[in-house]
C-alpha cells in the first residue's frame, strides 16, 4: 500500500515538471523558474531539495529543446559560448551563496529573493511588450570585434532574417547576474538570459529565447556540480523532474516555433508576476512578516493581483495599438 | 561557426546525451521500485523529503567511488546518479566541440573565451568542492 502510495506521490511530480517544462521551454525560461516555485509551494519540498532538482532538470530542458533550435539554426552558439564565461562565474558564485545562507538557517531571503527576481525582471519586458522585432541599432566596436552578426529562417514571416548585436559588455554584467541568480535559486535564470540578450544586445526575440535555452544548460551543469557535492540533490526527486521536464520541453519546443514573438512575452510576463508575487508571500510568511495568512489565501491573492495587474498592461498595450488603427481609418 | 555542420552536430549531441541519460534514469526507477529502495535505504525514507533532508539521504550519500560496484548490483540509485551526471556533462561536451569549431575556424578570440567557460565548469566541478567539504 505504502508501494502505491509512494509511485503516486513519484508519478504527482512528473506531472508538475512536465507542466513546468512546457512553460519554461516556451517562454526560454527554463523549467527551474516554474518547477522551483511548483515544488515548494504546492509539493511541501525543502527549498535546497527544489532547487537542486530543479537545477539539473533543466539541462535536461535546455539540452533537449536546444537540440531541436540549433538544428533549425535559430540559436546563436557562438555568442552564447561568449556570454558563458560570465554566466558561469556568476553561477559559482551564486551556488556557493545558497551553500552560506543555507548554512545560516536563512533560507527565507532566498524565497523573497526568487520573487523580488522575478517581479523586477519584468520592468524592461513591459517597455518593450508588443514589439516583434528590435528597434535598429548602429553597430558599435563590439559587434566587430565578438563578430556578434548572424541570421535565421522565421517560419511564420517567412524569410531569413538578418541580425547584429550590440553592447557585448552590457551583455556580459546582465549574465553574470543571470548565472550568480541560477546558482542561488536553482533555476535556469532564462528570464534574465532574455533580458540580456534582448534588452542589453538588442538581439531579435527568437534567437534571445533560443540561445538562451541552450546556454542555461551550461550555466546549470557549473551549479549543479556544486550542488551535487553539497547534498542538495534528492534522487528521488531529481529523477521526476528531470524525466518531467522533459517531456514538457519537448512539446513546449514543438510549439515555440510556430506562436507569434508577442504571444511569447505575454506568456512570460503573466507566469513571472504571479510566481513572483507568491514566492515574495511565502519567504515573508516563514518570518511571520506582514504575511500571516494561509498558503491558500496567499495562492489567490497572487492569482489576482497578476490577473489586474495583466489585464491592465495587456489593455494599455492594445489600446495604443486600436487608437493608431482607428486613426488610420 | 563558419561550417554550419557544427550545429547539426552540437545537435546529436545534446539529444545523444539526453537520451542515454533518460535511458539510466528510467532504468534506475525501476530498479528503485522493483527493490524497495537503494544503497541501504528505502523508498519511504527517500521520498520523506523532511526525514531525507535531515539524514542526508541526498546526492551527499551516493558515494562516486561506488559507481562500479553500485551499477554491478544492480542498485536503482547508482544507475540514476550515472544518469544524472551524464546529464551534467551533456553541456560540457558542446563547449568542448565549440571550441574545436573556433579552433578550426582559427577564431582565436573565441577559442579563448570557449577556454574561460570550460576552466569555469572543471572548476565548479573539480575545485569548488574541496573547499566545500
Amino acid at each position: 500500500m505504502t508501494l502505491i502510495l509512494i509511485i503516486v506521490k513519484f508519478l504527482t511530480i512528473i506531472f508538475g515538471s512536465i507542466i513546468a517544462g512546457f512553460i519554461g521551454s516556451l517562454t526560454g525560461l527554463g523549467g527551474g523558474t516554474v518547477l522551483v516555485p511548483v515544488l515548494t509551494l504546492f509539493y511541501g519540498i525543502p527549498f535546497i531539495f527544489a532547487a537542486g532538482a530543479s537545477l539539473i532538470s533543466t539541462i535536461a530542458t535546455s539540452a533537449g529543446s536546444a537540440s531541436a533550435y540549433t538544428k533549425k539554426k535559430i540559436a546563436n552558439i557562438k555568442i552564447g559560448i561568449g556570454l558563458e564565461i560570465a554566466t558561469t562565474t556568476g553561477a559559482i558564485v551564486g551556488s556557493l551563496t545558497l551553500v552560506f545562507i543555507d548554512k545560516h538557517a536563512l533560507i527565507w531571503v532566498v524565497y523573497v529573493i526568487f520573487g523580488l527576481v522575478l517581479l523586477f525582471s519584468l520592468i524592461p519586458t513591459i517597455k518593450k511588450i508588443g514589439k516583434e522585432v528590435p528597434p535598429e541599432m548602429k553597430p558599435d566596436w563590439s559587434t566587430k570585434l565578438f563578430q556578434l552578426t548572424g541570421s535565421y529562417y522565421d517560419e511564420r514571416l517567412r524569410k531569413t532574417i538578418k541580425y547584429h548585436g550590440v553592447r557585448w559588455w552590457l551583455g556580459e554584467i546582465v549574465m553574470f547576474f543571470a548565472g550568480f541568480v541560477s546558482g542561488l535559486l536553482g533555476i535556469g535564470s532564462g528570464a534574465l538570459k532574455v533580458l540580456g540578450m534582448d534588452w542589453a544586445m538588442n538581439l531579435p526575440m527568437k534567437v534571445t529565447t533560443t540561445s538562451s535555452n541552450f546556454m542555461i544548460g551550461i550555466t546549470a551543469a557549473t551549479g549543479s556540480s556544486i550542488y551535487w557535492y553539497e547534498g542538495y540533490i534528492n534522487l528521488f526527486i531529481a529523477a521526476a523532474t528531470a524525466i518531467g521536464v522533459l517531456i514538457g520541453a519537448f512539446f513546449g519546443a514543438k510549439v515555440l516555433v510556430r506562436i507569434s514573438n508577442e504571444n511569447i512575452r505575454w506568456i512570460f510576463f503573466a507566469i513571472l508576476s504571479f510566481l513572483g508575487f507568491d514566492m515574495v508571500f511565502k519567504g515573508l510568511h516563514l518570518i511571520n512578516f506582514l504575511i500571516t495568512f494561509s498558503l491558500m489565501i496567499q495562492f489567490f491573492i497572487s492569482v489576482i493581483i497578476s490577473i489586474v495587474l495583466i489585464g491592465v498592461l495587456f489593455y494599455n498595450s492594445k489600446r495604443k495599438e486600436w487608437g493608431s488603427k482607428n486613426a488610420k481609418s | 561557426m563558419r561550417n554550419h555542420d557544427d550545429e547539426v552536430i552540437i545537435s546529436y549531441f545534446l539529444r545523444a546525451g539526453v537520451l542515454i541519460s533518460v535511458s539510466f534514469i528510467i532504468v534506475g526507477v525501476i530498479i528503485l521500485f522493483a527493490k524497495n529502495g537503494g544503497d541501504g535505504f528505502t523508498l519511504s525514507q527517500m521520498s520523506s523529503y523532511n526525514y531525507a533532508l535531515a539524514h542526508g539521504i541526498d546526492s551527499r550519500s551516493v558515494s562516486l567511488n561506488k559507481i562500479l560496484s553500485g551499477l554491478s548490483a544492480i542498485d536503482g540509485l547508482y544507475f540514476i546518479t550515472v544518469g544524472l551526471w551524464v546529464l551534467i556533462f551533456t553541456p560540457i561536451t558542446v563547449v568542448f566541440i565549440g571550441w574545436i569549431s573556433f579552433l578550426d575556424d582559427k577564431n582565436y578570440l573565441y577559442v579563448g573565451m570557449a577556454s574561460i567557460v570550460l576552466f569555469n565548469l572543471f572548476f565548479a566541478m573539480l575545485v569548488v568542492p574541496r573547499f566545500l567539504i
